[in-house]
């Protein structure tokens, strides 16, 4: 009985151990079913979140573009106006100083003899550092460079460079060339070189030489303008032949309170004119040198004429104009001969109408006449009412 | 102001301003190199020519053989009287001219000197 009891007793256990498993088990069925289904929804939502923020990052970046794109619209706008009224401006102040150093020019000749015309120099000289400045903000809006119409020496094309800038005592030429620049090269190479040579000068000490010498390599003509200052480390080095070789162009904007129109200038000039400027290389005092090289188009090998002046003659007052019949020599000097007869001033009235005095004349008679002259000379000098310019103070 | 694109602006000033020409020197003093001084090249100057500025040899070229008034220096070069006198100066100092003052105005004779002659000589000739 007892052992009947016993294995009912098991049998009870274990079908309640099976029964408890196989619900166990369902539940665990279950779970794992409803974790699946809320996993895939779960995915499916982060994916829909995904799509949602990849369209509003599109969106983002492409108002980011639309707002560069108009701030640079308006920025272009703000720069063309900004240079359409300068231009107007620079080209006014321009012609206003080509006027001016037309004009000052005559003056100069005019007030030659004067003591005034030391002070006339001076005035010339600023006058012509105004007149770069107006040139160069004229070729920052984009305005046409004032020509040329002669071809001139590359020396002189220096030298006109060097009187536009304030320190130009400094600058020393030391070779003179037979390479002419043509015409329509002068103005911008001029104006090429007056911008290295005032950078030269404003880098450098007081009183420190700025050499300019020439040099053919082979079709190219080089202008090489030595300075002793401290030159360029490799960042300042490697911007100026970005600016120079007008890679880079900056907006009139960004040249900042005191503008430095030097290399922008020089940019632009090349490229428009065809010659190529570089300030890499290390001058022989250890600053900057700075070479402009000039392609075969720009210039000739022709010696230039001696500037023959196609204006006519001033007349300075005070110098007579010698008659043409003046025996000239071949640089049109008048020929001096030594003098072989002496000259009188007052005409002898006996002797006026005779070739000359025989050799066989008396010579007493000869003595009379001289005596004759003498007083007659003292006469008609008592008797000029307007005494001749040459010995007048007394009378 | 006019806004015509190709309204180009032409430069008829000189090249080389006069300043440039005198390296920014002053005025040599009133008296020197007057009108009627003369100059002429001193005799090693032929050897220095190839420094010279332009006008520098022109100036020599004009004087080198013989003397010539700084008026007419200044006409032939064309260049102011001032900027002239400037040049010689320098020129001079380089010693590469000389210099001649002009020949003083025939000496200043005593007028009554010269009445008591003519006094005497009408006296004597009974003019």
């Amino acid at each position: 009985m007892i052992r009947d009891a016993l294995v009912w007793c098991l049998v009870v256990v274990a079908a309640l151990g099976v029964a408890a498993a196989v619900v166990l088990s369902r539940r665990a069925k279950a779970i794992a079913v409803n974790k699946d289904r809320s996993e895939a929804a779960l995915t499916q939502r982060l994916s829909e979140a995904d799509g949602r923020l990849a369209t509003l990052r599109a969106e983002l970046h492409q108002h980011r573009t639309d707002h560069a794109k108009t701030i640079q619209e308006a920025e272009e706008a703000a720069e063309d106006s900004t240079k359409a009224v300068l231009k107007g401006s620079a080209r006014f102040l321009q012609s206003l100083a080509a006027e001016q150093l037309a004009l000052l020019e005559e003056i100069q000749r005019k007030y030659g003899g004067h003591s005034v015309l030391g002070d006339l120099l001076e005035v010339g000289h600023a006058n012509a550092q105004m007149a770069r400045k107006a040139q160069g903000i004229a070729v920052m809006c984009g305005a046409p460079l004032g020509r040329r119409s002669r071809a001139a020496s590359v020396y002189d094309v220096v030298r006109s460079a060097q009187g536009q800038i304030r320190n130009f005592r400094r600058v020393e030429i030391m070779q003179q060339t037979g390479f002419a620049l043509k015409a329509s090269a002068v103005s911008p190479v001029a104006l090429a070189v007056a911008e290295l040579l005032d950078n030269a000068a404003s880098f450098s000490q007081q009183g420190s030489p700025i050499e300019v010498t020439f040099q053919r390599v082979q079709k190219n003509l080089c202008i090489v303008i030595d300075d002793a200052g401290v030159g360029m480390n490799d960042e300042e080095r490697q911007k100026a032949s970005a600016l120079l070789s007008g890679q880079y162009r900056p907006r009139l904007s960004q040249l900042g309170n005191q503008p430095k129109f030097g290399f922008p200038v020089i940019g632009l000039l090349s490229q428009q004119y065809g010659f190529r400027v570089d300030v890499t290389g290390v001058s022989r005092y250890g600053g900057v040198r700075a070479v402009v090289l000039l392609p075969e188009e720009l210039w000739t090998e022709e010696e230039t004429a001696p500037v023959e002046e196609v204006q006519p003659v001033i007349e300075q007052p005070g110098i007579p104009t010698r008659p043409e019949s003046v025996a000239r020599t071949a640089n049109g000097l008048p020929r001096r001969g030594a003098r072989q007869v002496p000259i009188a001033s007052v005409p002898d009235q006996d002797t006026v109408g005779l070739p000359h005095v025989t050799a066989t004349e008396d010579a007493g008679r000869a003595a009379g006449r001289s005596l004759g002259a003498f007083q007659r000379g003292t006469l008609s000098g008592r008797n000029l009412s307007a005494a001749p310019s040459e010995g007048s103070d007394d009378t | 102001m006019s806004d015509e694109p190709d309204e180009d602006l032409e430069l008829t000033s000189a090249l080389v301003p006069f300043f440039v020409i005198t390296n920014g020197r002053s005025l040599p003093p009133e008296h020197a190199y007057g009108h009627t001084t003369l100059v002429s090249a001193s005799e090693h100057a032929a050897t220095t020519v190839r420094t010279l500025t332009p006008e520098a040899r022109q100036v020599l070229d004009l004087v080198m053989d013989g003397f010539l008034s700084v008026a007419e220096v200044a006409a032939h070069t064309r260049l102011p009287l001032g900027v002239v006198r400037i040049l010689l100066a320098e020129m001079e100092e380089s010693g590469l001219i000389i210099a001649r003052k002009p020949v003083p105005r025939a000496e200043r004779v005593d007028r009554e000197v010269l009445n008591a002659v003519l006094d005497g000589l009408r006296a004597r000739f009974g003019a």
